[in-house]
């Protein structure tokens, strides 16, 4: 009884302690390639934390009551914010080997230079993390809730767009789309409800969400369904207008993602985020089955992560590979943010139980 | 529900109220009102039958102005529309509760804001009894319309977009025409009524289906309402004209539609409930949800406007750059003040409850998000297009009365066509009212 | 609350023998609770159907009924309507009219999008509302007995019912028993329902209006202001002009107009003309094309083979220039070219037949035929003994 409990407590540090050497490795042998990776895995948790805490500034904004029983999940998910706060802090090691900058000496060289980024990218960070101490499940006052969500709706937005023209569109900066934040902002939603589900579904495994029915799981799915949808809507109108503008300058962007490889990943990525988990998520009764949220869940989270990596690689110039620079930095970001998950599992009651809504979110039916 | 009170007394009560106004006589203001606004119909349509006789060239349309007042008031009814769709369909998934009282209102409202933007179009072609041609039909000449230009889109989006409406209007008032039927006195009202409801008798087999066909239908009247505005931004984004190619377009036209219908939506019920006593039925309660809809569009306008400016700037594009400078500056730097004013900074009002309750503050902030969202589509169109690449092809455009006639013919109509259904049609969905069993 | 008003319908007069016959009983309920458990109890005596003011749940199954099967309809249309969709638009843009637009592929899949999602949308909400009111709910249904009932009135209402079919008399003793109040006898009317009838009349009205149009669209073209484009305000040939100073509504083309596909030619004497070079290079093509201008205007004279012996010639005692004296194989290739076009001696000019290069590809025939008399051993081709 004793022995497995330590091995598992000794598993995850043993797994950051390897992820971290090969990780210092990775960026002694090859920056671009380790520095891709990294922001890869950054951005990926990221975007899920902002989709998590994007939920209850939801709640709070429209005054839901069917997510309350269930919104401790993205409130703990949404605490992320915190270990993030000094990875973006060494994420600004890329700017060097990555993000080239603006030639010359007018606004657009100063708005690029590494100085202005640091302080956008530490903003930013340091925004996320006030939102998830404010809406985090041991927050104190549900008025001061209420009163905060539009207020992070406006740090979501501007962060995602930070996110978008600093790490994404920095990387290529005479490039330029207005519509990437949003398509940021949709990934995001997505990653977060992903996230959700899987952790409402896990808790609920373990019987620590009593009273939680299927017309609980119902809505999770058809957020999950309505934002595939939503992804694809956005996916497909930024690609359509680069195609049909045809500018050298717009049009080389896709073309990247369009060539050798990357073609295939392409595809794919419109099965995983899209075509997948909308076709199986279609019929009512799929939308409380819990198998197939769980499923449906899982190939988003995928779709999402190669969605980051299909957004910061090709623009560096790399395949998609996965070595042991890949598997190291993986290993380490996701030990820890699975660490940083077994910490914030036990953050606040399961329900949130001092909420006055909580019986009506329990008697949700549809 | 509080069991003291009499559910079927409640929904007795409901019908009285709200069904006696087709049946009663035409209260004094109604036909006063009706004359008012069908007389500047006529004028609209004299004006359009005129412009048809003579040709488009009595606008003030001219090169490099080719699209001015028909587009804007094509893409700002279709706009005035969505708000419609969205409160009926997009609500009703989200059972936002209440939208039930508004949704046959805003449905209507969808419906004719629909008709009023397809008479641009259709003028626009100048030759509107050839407007067929756009449709994909096998025929002597052996021509197809280009499946790739986005204005072949817009007749199938537009198209369908007021079938569907059309559909999911007409499916929702099946149950309230029966119960006009069975009310009314034997004579040509009841025929009418006869006919319209199709014998629906409110079986248990048909409330099944029903209920089925009217999530469904929202689900994709969802969807569809998307992506019509998408389409109508298509118009503007597939081209590569400085400030119409911006990939942000498609859900920034969405947002707007939704902002400008909303504000619609708020100035008519707000006569209405006030003019036919529906105080009870059409609370404060949901002016006030409207206006916080209308507040958070607001926020997402003021958010694509920063984009758009930002974005200006970050492309370090001449072109791009000028495109932004006109419209903020120069000869038609006031529209674009105008539209930010009204869009972005009028609208904050609303953050406070007692604002928000109150018709001094919410009916001039809605007219003038009215007019925010007509100028921006004025600035859109018009402004990046007076100046293109070529310096020597910059023309200033100056629109002629028969533009504003046939403008205010548009609105005269959609009020005309309100009147109408105000008098002739149950405007509250009585039978999801009983259903939801906390009416009155 | 106002008090309700009476209920205006009068009921139905004693039903007419010839006319009717006896299709059941139906019973009013006060609330849907009772009518629920009215339904559990009555089900299996009959045909048995509940009626309500709005949709109410758990009806559907006290009757003992499954779920329409909307959803799979709208489902298979939709998918019909995405089929459709793709292929009108595909096949239009890529085989029926391909249109090169702005160097796009023809049969990219990127720009039909939008059609196929609306025709896909359209399809499935027209299955939506149409196949629920006529297919699953059995509309029009004018001549449903249930209408002619007095229950009609107070279920579009606030009341709830149950119609049971059978003998009248013991379905109402059902009713009854069931627990309802208001109970009464339905009849089945023998007649065809006059909405039915106005329909098909409307439906006539709107076909002949719409054959009307279409015939008198086709017919009169010419209606002002149906005029055909081609009809617009323009002058005729020759026309006068108030406009212009001379008077005249024609012009002529501004001073060193040079017309599109016209080569303008810088010579205007023989000496000039001296120095111009052939600017087409003797491809096949090129030879072709001289040798059918040769064979056109100059063979008859010239001969055939450009020795002056043509049939012309010969019967008049004229004679042409033979092409293959020193002279002519030495004059530059301008000289050729302007007495081609200019003639010589009794030779006419073929200026005015022989348009753009072509008098330049007929000096290169004539070339052609002069070397073909005064061939070198390299001219042979390779390997022939």
């Amino acid at each position: 009884m004793k022995r497995p409990s330590t091995i598992r407590a000794l598993a995850l540090p043993a797994c950051a302690a390897l992820g971290a050497l090969g990780s210092l490795g990775a960026w002694r042998a090859d920056p671009p390639r380790f520095w891709g990776a990294w922001i890869t895995a950054f951005l990926f948790l990221q975007t899920l934390m902002l989709g998590c805490l994007f939920q209850p500034a939801l709640e709070h904004l429209v005054g839901a009551r069917w997510s309350v029983p269930l919104r401790r999940v993205p409130e703990r998910l949404g605490t992320l914010a915190w270990p993030l706060l000094p990875a973006s802090l060494l994420t600004l090691g890329a700017l060097g080997p990555l993000y080239p900058g603006w030639p010359g000496t007018g606004g657009k060289a100063a708005w690029m230079s590494p100085g202005a980024m640091a302080f956008r990218v530490a903003l930013a960070a340091l925004l996320c993390a006030l939102s998830a101490r404010i809406l985090g499940p041991r927050s104190g006052s549900p008025a001061g809730r209420s009163r905060f969500a539009p207020a992070f709706m406006a740090i979501f937005a501007l962060v995602l767009t930070q996110a978008a023209y600093d790490w994404v569109g920095g990387i290529t900066p005479a490039w330029y789309s207005d519509l990437l934040g949003v398509y940021l902002a949709a990934g995001s939603f997505l990653a977060g409800f992903a996230a959700t589900t899987l952790g409402t579904l896990r808790l609920r495994g373990q019987g620590r969400l009593p009273g939680l029915g299927a017309d609980h799981l119902h809505n999770l799915g058809a957020w999950m369904f309505a934002f595939t949808a939503f992804w694809g809507y956005i996916a497909y109108a930024h690609y359509l207008l680069m195609w049909y503008g045809n500018l050298p300058d717009e049009a080389g962007w896709y073309r990247l993602r369009l060539e050798g490889g990357w073609l295939q990943i392409s595809q794919a990525l419109a099965l995983l985020r899209f075509g997948l988990p909308f076709a199986l998520l279609l019929p009512r009764a799929a939308k409380s089955d819990a198998r197939r949220l769980a499923w449906a869940a899982g190939l988003l989270l995928g779709g999402h992560l190669l969605d980051m990596a299909w957004l910061i690689l090709p623009s560096i110039g790399l395949p998609l590979r996965l070595g042991w620079m890949e598997v190291s930095v993986g290993l380490f970001m996701g030990s820890m943010a699975l660490g940083w998950w077994a910490r914030a599992d036990r953050m606040g009651a399961d329900l949130p139980e001092g909420d006055p809504a909580l019986a009506q979110g329990l008697a949700f039916r549809l | 529900m509080s069991p003291s009170r009499n559910p079927a007394l409640a929904m007795a009560a409901l019908d009285d109220q709200v069904l006696a106004i087709p049946e009663g006589a035409a209260p004094p203001w109604w036909g006063r009102a009706i004359a008012c606004t069908a007389s500047v119909t006529a004028l609209g349509f004299a004006l359009m039958a005129w412009t048809v006789y003579r040709g488009i060239g009595v606008w003030g349309n001219t090169s490099p102005v080719f699209w001015a007042f028909d587009i804007i008031n094509f893409v700002f009814w279709v706009g005035i529309g969505h708000a419609g769709t969205l409160i009926s369909a997009i609500l009703l998934l989200f059972r936002q509760g209440w939208r039930d009282a508004i949704a046959r209102f805003a449905e209507a409202m969808t419906i004719f804001a629909v008709i009023c933007a397809g008479i641009f179009p259709l003028l626009h072609v100048g030759r509107p009894w050839l407007a067929f041609w756009l449709f994909p039909y096998p025929n002597q000449r052996d021509l197809w319309p280009n499946f790739r230009s986005p204005l072949v889109w817009d007749v199938f989006a537009v198209g369908t977009y007021f079938t569907v409406s059309l559909l999911f209007w007409y499916v929702g008032l099946v149950p309230d025409l029966a119960s006009l039927r069975e009310r009314a006195r034997p004579g040509w009202r009841r025929g009418l009524y006869t006919l319209l409801s199709l014998g629906w008798r409110g079986s248990a087999t048909q409330w099944a289906a029903f209920g089925k066909a009217y999530v469904l239908l929202a689900g994709l009247a969802t969807a569809l309402v998307i992506s019509v505005h998408s389409v109508v931004s298509f118009d503007f984004a597939v081209s590569i004209v400085p400030g119409w190619h911006m990939t942000l377009f498609p859900p920034y036209f969405v947002v707007g539609a939704i902002f400008a219908g909303f504000a619609m939506v708020i100035l008519v019920l707000s006569v209405a409930r006030e003019a036919l006593g529906l105080q009870a039925i059409l609370t404060w309660d949901h002016l006030d949800a409207m206006a916080k809809v209308v507040l958070g569009m607001s926020c997402l306008m003021g958010y694509a406007y920063l984009m758009e400016g930002f974005t200006a700037w970050y492309a370090q594009d001449a072109h791009l750059a000028r495109a932004f400078g006109n419209a903020v500056t120069g000869q038609y730097g006031w529209t674009g003040i105008l539209t930010l004013a009204c869009n972005v900074a009028v609208p904050q009002l609303l953050w406070r409850r007692a604002w928000r309750r109150s018709y001094r503050v919410l009916l001039p902030v809605a007219l003038a998000v009215t007019v925010g969202m007509w100028f921006e589509r004025f600035v859109i169109i018009v402004v990046n297009l007076h100046q293109d690449y070529l310096p020597s092809s910059s023309r200033p455009y100056v629109p002629t009365w028969v533009d504003l006639g046939i403008l205010a013919g548009s609105f005269g109509l959609f009020f005309t066509l309100v009147l109408l259904f105000v008098r002739f049609l149950p405007i509250v969905a009585t039978s999801e009212l009983k259903a939801r069993g906390d009416h009155a | 609350m106002r008090e309700a008003p009476p209920l205006l319908r009068t009921p139905p007069g004693p039903p007419q023998p010839p006319l009717t016959h006896p299709w059941g009983a139906c019973g009013l309920f006060e609330d849907p609770g009772a009518l629920v458990e009215a339904a559990r109890r009555l089900r299996g005596r009959g045909p048995l159907e509940a009626y309500a003011p709005h949709e109410v749940h758990g009806l559907q199954e006290a009757l003992g009924r499954k779920a329409p099967p909307l959803a799979a309809m709208v489902l298979g249309m939709a998918i019909l309507g995405a089929a459709a969709g793709f292929m009108l638009a595909w096949w239009t843009t890529a085989i029926g009219y391909p249109l090169k637009v702005g160097g796009k592929p023809e049969g990219s899949w990127v720009p039909l999008l939008p059609v196929v999602f609306e025709v896909t949308v359209l399809f499935a909400a027209g299955t939506a509302a149409l196949g629920m009111l006529f297919v699953l709910c059995g509309l029009p249904a004018f001549g449903h007995p249930m209408l002619a009932t007095r229950a009609m009135t107070a279920i579009t209402r606030d009341r709830y019912a149950l119609s049971l079919e059978g003998d009248p008399g013991a379905c109402a003793q059902a009713l009854r028993e069931a627990g309802a109040t208001g109970v009464e006898a339905v009849h089945l009317a023998c007649h065809a329902p006059k909405p039915m009838i106005t329909l098909a009349a409307a439906g006539a009205g709107a076909a002949l209006a719409g054959l009307l149009a279409f015939t008198l669209v086709k017919a009169y073209p010419e209606l002002r202001p149906m005029v055909r484009m081609e009809r617009q305000p323009r002058v005729g040939p020759q026309a006068p002009s108030r406009f212009f100073a001379d008077g005249r509504a024609m012009r002529l083309p501004v001073a060193g107009t040079v017309a599109r596909g016209h080569m303008p030619s810088g010579a205007t004497t023989e000496a000039e003309a001296q120095h111009h070079l052939n600017p087409l290079v003797p491809t096949p093509a090129v030879l072709a094309e001289g040798r059918a201008a040769f064979t056109e205007r100059c063979a008859v004279c010239h001969g055939a083979l450009g020795d002056g012996r043509g049939s012309l010639g010969r019967a008049y005692g004229a004679a042409p220039a033979d092409l293959h004296t020193d002279r002519l194989r030495s004059v530059p290739d301008g000289h050729l070219w302007w007495v081609i076009r200019k003639g010589r001696n009794a030779m006419p000019g073929h200026e005015a037949d022989l348009e753009g290069t072509r008098v330049w590809a007929l000096v290169h025939y004539v070339r052609a035929l002069q070397r073909s008399r005064h061939a070198l051993d390299s001219d042979l081709p390779e390997g022939n003994p």
